[in-house]
């Protein structure tokens, strides 16, 4: 009699522990579904995060063939119209949803409708471009808003001195220091000029016009100037890789 | 009689308990036969990286506005892994398609094909605009 009661008890206690071991086992299950679940919807995003990345690669490139024709004699207003042709096509996209992107071109003391020239500094010469952009995504099971801002710069920074030569001929060394974003750049090519009388004589193999690159932004320039003034002022101009054009002057005493 | 019947039961509860988990493994294999979109998804993410990577120095706006479509297909087939088939086509900001050759490296076999679309944005002085639309697929 006892023996049949803790039986009875026993088989009780089995299917609780069965039944236990079943609800974890589909517990678990459902777990493993849900986050196999999370992991398709986390492709997803990143496909979303290229799709982001790409529209901010186009923005940094509307924006440096802006700066490359403003810098090269273009209007100003170009960056606005450019950026503008930018937001129209990026409306057009459909594959993620509705895709908007909105930018604002900087006004202060030293930008104009998003773009800085300064050419004229002794030693430094810039040339710049900035805005700011709103990248908002629409969709199904998308909602992204994105707010970001480029400057595009190239500048060059000028330094030299003259030795003197025989008679009024002066052997000039420059050290030019290029920058792309405050970083060190290549250059595709110089143009430098001598002041003599008043005019800007260009410098050419004629002057024993030497520039060696160093490979990490810097360049020494060395030329003959023949000029009978005290001060040797010069000006180098350049284009860089991208075809921005920046120019710097500076002035060159004796040593 | 007492004991056999509740060694059936036992049986009965055993085969139960083994159902519920084949079922339950069953439901689950079932819901997760997302891999498809998955593939067409990575496939998507590798196409929009070649995209960025050919066009993080202009390079991608510069060989379009030569019209270099040779050198297009070359790019792309270094640029993205062995085993991918892709099929390009460029159009100005109007939607006209400007390749008048084609860029690929094969036709598709698979079903599984992802498309990506990637605005192009030229370096050049002369700003252009051009829509790149790249399918890839699986090589089979």
């Amino acid at each position: 009699m006892c023996r049949r009661e803790l039986r009875a008890n026993n088989s009780g206690q089995l299917l609780i522990v069965g039944a236990l071991a079943i609800a974890i086992l589909i517990s678990v299950t459902t777990v493993y579904v849900y986050e196999l679940g999370n992991e398709t919807n986390s492709v997803d995003v990143r496909s979303i995060n290229n799709f982001i990345l790409a529209i901010k690669q186009s923005t940094r490139n509307t924006m440096i063939s802006s700066l490359a024709n403003v810098s090269n004699g273009g209007e100003r207003i170009v960056l606005t119209a450019n950026l503008d042709k930018l937001s129209e096509i990026v409306r057009n996209l459909h594959q993620f949803g509705i895709s908007q992107l909105n930018f604002g071109v900087l006004n202060d003391s030293v930008y104009d409708s998003g773009i800085w020239l300064s050419w004229n500094t002794n030693n430094l010469g810039v040339s710049s471009a900035c805005a700011n952009f709103t990248l908002k995504v629409y969709g199904i099971g998308v909602n992204v808003s994105l707010d970001y801002a480029f400057n595009i710069t190239t500048s060059i920074v000028v330094n030299g001195y003259y030795i003197k030569l025989a008679n009024e001929e002066k052997m000039v060394n420059l050290t030019c220091r290029v920058y792309n974003e405050g970083e060190y750049a290549l250059v595709k090519e110089f143009n430098i000029f001598y002041e003599k009388f008043g005019e800007w004589k260009p410098v050419n193999s004629l002057n024993g016009l030497s520039i060696i690159n160093y490979g990490n932004g810097t360049y020494t320039i060395s030329f003959t100037a023949d000029t009978p003034s005290e001060k040797v002022q010069v000006l180098v101009n350049t284009y860089d890789l991208r075809d921005i054009f920046v120019q710097a002057n500076t002035t060159c005493s004796e040593v | 009689m007492r004991s056999q019947n509740t060694g059936q039961i036992r049986i009965i509860e055993a085969f139960l308990a083994v159902l519920i988990i084949f079922t339950s493994f069953t439901i689950a294999s079932n819901l997760t036969v997302r891999p498809n979109i998955k593939k067409s998804e990575d496939l998507a993410s590798i196409g929009f990286q070649a995209l960025i990577k050919l066009d993080s120095d202009g390079t991608l706006g510069k060989l379009i506005d030569h019209k270099n479509w040779t050198a297009i297909r070359d790019a792309f087939d270094i640029v993205l892994p062995t085993g991918i088939c892709f099929n390009l086509t460029v159009y100005d900001d109007e939607m006209h398609q400007i390749n008048d050759s084609v860029i690929s490296n094969g036709s598709f076999s698979s079903q599984e094909i992802a498309f990506v679309e990637y605005v192009c944005a030229s370096q050049s002085t002369v700003f252009r605009c051009y829509i790149v639309c790249l399918q890839l697929a699986v090589a089979q």
